[in-house]
């Protein structure tokens, strides 16, 4: 209990004290999150509007195998990752193992299933009289897509969220594709889980601290969004 | 003759909810559609709007037969124009709602101004103008999507109960409005209901459904 304590007092000290080895794994966990989140937001969210919009052969197996993958572990997703990229494998000669670029990769095969679930059952939700009524004011299908998107976009911002959510607390697929090399791919959870290993935990303890802020944070913001325009 | 329905049905599984062997509608009339519930109004509404194909049969728009592919519906619709039984409003205020049909047609943001005001004042809803829609109460609503309907200047408005969530005072302020549209733009319209005394005093000719069957006065 006191070894917590005690890891707790000089943790919150170095967050204060800007400490550039924090700040450079903050940055780096952000950067790769954010990029992960972006691509994957690109594809998910207009793969999500065309299932959930559509009507087609298979759809329901389609949202299956979707919800399946999100079980996916991380560490599958790794080694799937690692198969393509490794030194001798198809992709070997781009050199992308242990980069931000193969976190990326891998982090977008794992929230892609997320952000397109959550947007389908995002649009789900939306009454069916908007594209009706959209229809009959002479809308055409892009025209009554963008008022189901309007409708749906809190759930859609939520989709995005939660996928970010995952991957900035995401360890398998940064230990295994990144490699945890110091100022480069080490994010805030292969730093903490390295930091476990040595048995040192203030430097864990500090980026446990800012990835619950950072979560708490942009959890606000969503709520604080939402509240205000729909009340 | 504006429509000409022909040997029209529409099925739900195996069960035929419309059967319409003929059925003519002219130009700048208003008619009523009568029925007790689940006769098949509304279904025949979707059809005469181009929302939903019938199960067989054709129908005849300016003696032109329909086919019913999306990019030909497209067109028509924007000259047809379906108020639902229980309107729902795009979120944002009441001005955005009635802006949308217009916005769609491309009409510069000036005029789109001046047909909103003229609009909002003829169903009576000019001071919601800023409104947001999704807190009306369900008579305003009813009104704001009647004049989201007229903004686009359908050749033809169909009105799924225009009366259901209104009282009295609204009821008559409606019907007037109707009227009124009818009278000065020529605009025809169908509108169910389950009340006689409104046909008496709107329709020019009603159509009376029950199981999905048509029988004319
Ligand atoms: N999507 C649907 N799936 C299955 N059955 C349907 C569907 N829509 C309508 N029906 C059925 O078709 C019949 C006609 O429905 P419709 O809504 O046209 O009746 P209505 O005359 O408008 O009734 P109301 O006065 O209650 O509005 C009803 O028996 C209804 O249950
Ligand atoms: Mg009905």
């Amino acid at each position: 209990m006191e070894l917590l304590t005690d890891s707790f007092i000089s943790a919150i000290l170095l967050i204060f004290s800007l400490d550039p080895e924090v700040l450079s794994i903050v940055w780096v966990s952000l950067k790769v999150s954010g990029i992960s989140t972006f691509f994957a937001s690109l594809m998910g969210v207009p793969l999500g509007f065309l299932i959930a919009y559509g009507s087609f052969k298979g759809k329901r197996i389609l949202i299956i195998c979707l919800n399946t993958m999100l079980a996916l572990p991380t560490v599958v997703i790794g080694l799937f990752v690692y198969s393509f990229i490794s030194r001798r494998s198809i992709l070997g000669s781009l050199d992308l193992l242990y980069t931000q670029k193969a976190i990326v990769i891998g982090q977008i095969i794992l929230i892609l299933p997320i952000v397109a679930t959550l947007t389908i059952a995002a649009i789900s939700r939306i009454d069916e009289r908007y594209r009706k009524t959209a229809m009959t004011l002479g809308a055409n299908r892009r025209q009554t897509a963008c008022v189901i998107f309007r409708e749906a976009r809190f759930g859609i911002v939520a989709a995005v969220i939660a996928a970010f959510g995952r991957v900035i607390a995401e360890v398998g697929i940064s230990m295994m594709l990144g490699g945890n090399a110091k100022g480069f791919t080490r994010t805030m959870t292969t730093a903490m889980a390295l930091e476990y290993d040595k048995g040192e935990f203030i430097l864990a303890v500090a980026l446990g601290i800012i990835l619950l802020v950072l979560s708490f944070g942009i959890n606000l913001i969503f709520n604080f969004f939402q509240g205000r325009t729909r009340a | 003759m504006l429509y000409v329905l022909s040997k029209i049905t529409r099925k739900y599984g195996s069960r035929t909810v419309l059967d319409i062997p003929l059925m003519e509608i002219e130009q700048g009339k208003i008619y009523a559609l009568l029925g007790p519930n689940g006769a098949g109004k509304t279904t025949l509404l979707n059809i005469l709007g181009f929302l939903e194909a019938p199960a067989t049969g054709d129908i005849f728009y300016h003696s032109t037969p329909v086919s019913f592919f999306e990019s030909y519906l497209q067109n028509l619709r924007r000259e047809v124009v379906m108020i639902d039984q229980h309107p729902i409003l795009f979120t944002g205020t009441v001005y955005k709602n009635v802006e949308f049909g217009l916005k769609i047609r491309g009409i510069p943001k000036k005029k789109r101004g001046i047909i909103i005001e003229e609009t909002l004042d003829l169903v009576g809803m000019s001071d919601f103008v800023q409104a947001q829609a999704h807190r009306l109460s369900g008579g305003e609503t009813q009104r704001v999507a009647l004049a989201r309907a007229l903004a686009v200047s359908p050749e033809v408005l169909l009105c799924d109960e225009p009366t259901s969530n209104l009282d009295v005072e609204n009821q008559a302020a409606v019907i007037n409005t109707l009227k009124q549209i009818n009278e000065q733009r020529k605009i025809t319209i169908m509108f169910t209901t389950h009340y006689m005394y409104q046909v008496s005093s709107l329709a020019h000719h009603t159509f009376f459904l029950d199981h999905g069957k048509l029988a004319t006065t």
